[in-house]
């Protein structure tokens, strides 16, 4: 175990599969509701602003933000908590997107409907490659931290852990598609943002931030210089990824698609705002480690570790794991069950239908949905039984994503484009992207996509430009 | 170098914004389903 106050194995079962009870049995009570293709894939195209914004603000919300928005404090300071904050920009900046997506393509599915119709086939392909290496990756991520939480937290072996968060996810997103996904993200963001309030608080009550501030500036000044170099050059390598991660990918595209036409910018922006403090309340959890005396072993679980000394300073005793638990098992789940149901979706629309031509009627469209998640979190499960570091994957995957922003924006709004041209700037953004990030700098390899991405774009909106289609309606 | 005062603000901000933001959503919610537009 590496907390000290962890729980035992039989609380951690007890609590998972509490929880995992609970949301197949609310996913099995939802997806009642999914009676068609577009039921269960975009649950009816009619989610409000309520259960939009909250679905989108509890995907964004990763084991990722409250792993890692601690690390980025506690190695960066407070420019490290602002830098993982700004990640919520993405969000915001999806408001006019989603306006746009609902007006382009009123009947679209997925994302691969706007590339396919806005970049041909190789563009599409393109897409296709990089979204599905990055979901897939973005998956296995939430599931090794899962089984790595559970051990650490729950005292349950890796491999049973990060089956059971995946079985779980697996079950109530087969019974309730997309349905099961938006209700479930609601409870789970409640969950999310209740505990990291309790946390914080909790931790404020025994270290007032003057006293934190007061250590900080004596042990490390580093973390509260206004001009730290490598924290500054985060905030803007993360902001971009943050870009490209949500313009692109089918997870946030299937929720534009989902939402009412007029509720899908507002759901973003909201989601953006209601995002943008999290990773600053989680984050200074982290800043607080030293004053409070806790002996970091591992950097990378700095948040729950200084949650769980500060919840026992308060008097909680075990009930310091199961919160900590609860709140990061929500987190996870709000991620995983997003990405299994949106790259299935992909697997079924882009793949299935898209590549291999086949026609899907209502009677073999569940079979064919439940197949695709389940082949989903299988190559998920092969590749996080190792357990082996795959971090180092999604972060370099910054550059892929980033070199699609510009595509994804010129798409949507401009009227001329010179579309290979722009097939060929997202080639090179990523090709030069990758480069710095190996060979120059890791914070620098989501800026250079961009940046090369963005230069072959504007010069294919006046080199040999040709009009777009308007908009076409799809499936 | 960031001041305590900033600091304080900051986190202070953070902390109360997440809470409204729970609360937002309940708001929300209320008033979705009131109108029959959850989805």
């Amino acid at each position: 175990m590496i907390l000290a106050a962890a729980l035992n194995a039989q609380t951690g079962w007890s609590i998972v599969i509490g929880l995992g009870v609970l949301w197949v049995l609310l996913g099995i009570w939802w997806g009642r509701k999914a009676k068609t293709s577009e039921g269960f894939m975009l649950a009816g195209r009619n989610v409000g602003l309520a259960l939009g914004s909250a679905t989108a603000m509890a995907t964004w919300v990763t084991s990722n933000t409250t792993m890692v928005a601690p690390l980025l404090a506690y190695e960066k300071g407070v420019w490290g908590m602002l830098a993982y904050a700004s990640a919520s920009f993405g969000l915001m900046l999806f408001a006019p997107l989603a306006f746009r997506i609902r007006r382009l393509l009123p009947r679209g599915v997925t994302a691969g409907d706007f590339f396919r119709m806005r970049y041909g086939h190789a563009g599409w392909a393109v897409f296709l490659v990089i979204t599905l290496v990055y979901s897939i990756t973005w998956l296995v991520t939430m599931a090794i931290a899962g089984g790595k939480l559970l051990e650490a937290l729950g005292d349950i072996p890796y491999q049973q852990g990060m089956t059971l968060i995946l079985v779980v996810c697996v079950l109530y997103t087969l019974f309730g598609g997309l349905y099961a996904v938006i209700g479930t993200d609601f409870i789970q963001s409640l969950i999310i943002l209740v505990g990291i309030v309790f946390i914080g608080f909790t931790v404020i009550n025994h270290m007032d931030v003057g006293t934190v501030h007061e250590h900080i500036s004596r042990e490390q000044p580093a973390l509260l210089d206004v001009m730290m170099p490598a924290a500054l050059l985060a905030i803007f390598n993360n902001m971009l990824f943050g870009f490209g991660e949500v313009m692109h990918n089918n997870v946030w595209w299937s929720r534009a698609f989902a939402m009412r036409e007029k509720v899908a910018p507002k759901a973003f922006f909201l989601s953006g705002i209601l995002w943008f403090p999290i990773p600053i309340a989680a984050g200074f959890i982290a800043l607080a480690a030293g004053p409070l005396g806790v002996n970091v072993t591992d950097p990378s679980k700095v948040g729950p570790q200084v949650a769980e000394h500060a919840l026992g300073l308060a008097g909680l005793g075990p009930l310091a794991g199961v919160i900590i638990l609860v709140v990061l098992f929500c987190s996870m789940a709000s991620s995983i069950d997003s990405l299994l149901a949106a790259t299935s979706d992909l697997l079924v629309r882009d793949i299935y239908e898209g590549v291999f031509k086949q026609t899907l009627d209502p009677q073999r469209f569940r079979p064919v949905a439940a197949t695709s998640i389940i082949v989903v979190s299988l190559v998920a499960w092969g590749l996080a039984l190792s357990g082996w570091n795959i971090d180092q994957v999604l972060f370099s995957a910054g550059p892929l994503v980033a070199s699609l922003i510009w595509p994804v924006i010129a798409g949507l709004f401009w009227k001329r484009l010179n579309r290979p041209l722009v097939v060929v700037g997202m080639l090179s953004g990523c090709v030069a992207g990758l480069l710095c990030y190996f060979h120059l700098q890791t914070y620098t390899g989501a800026l250079v996509g961009a940046a090369v991405s963005m230069t072959f774009t504007i010069a294919a909106r006046w080199i040999a430009p040709s009009p777009l289609e308007p908009a076409t309606p799809s499936a | 170098m960031f001041s305590a005062g900033f600091l304080t603000a900051l986190v202070l901000l953070g902390l109360v914004w997440t809470a409204l933001g729970a609360l937002a959503l309940i708001v929300l919610l209320v008033r979705d389903w009131k109108r029959g537009e959850l989805w």
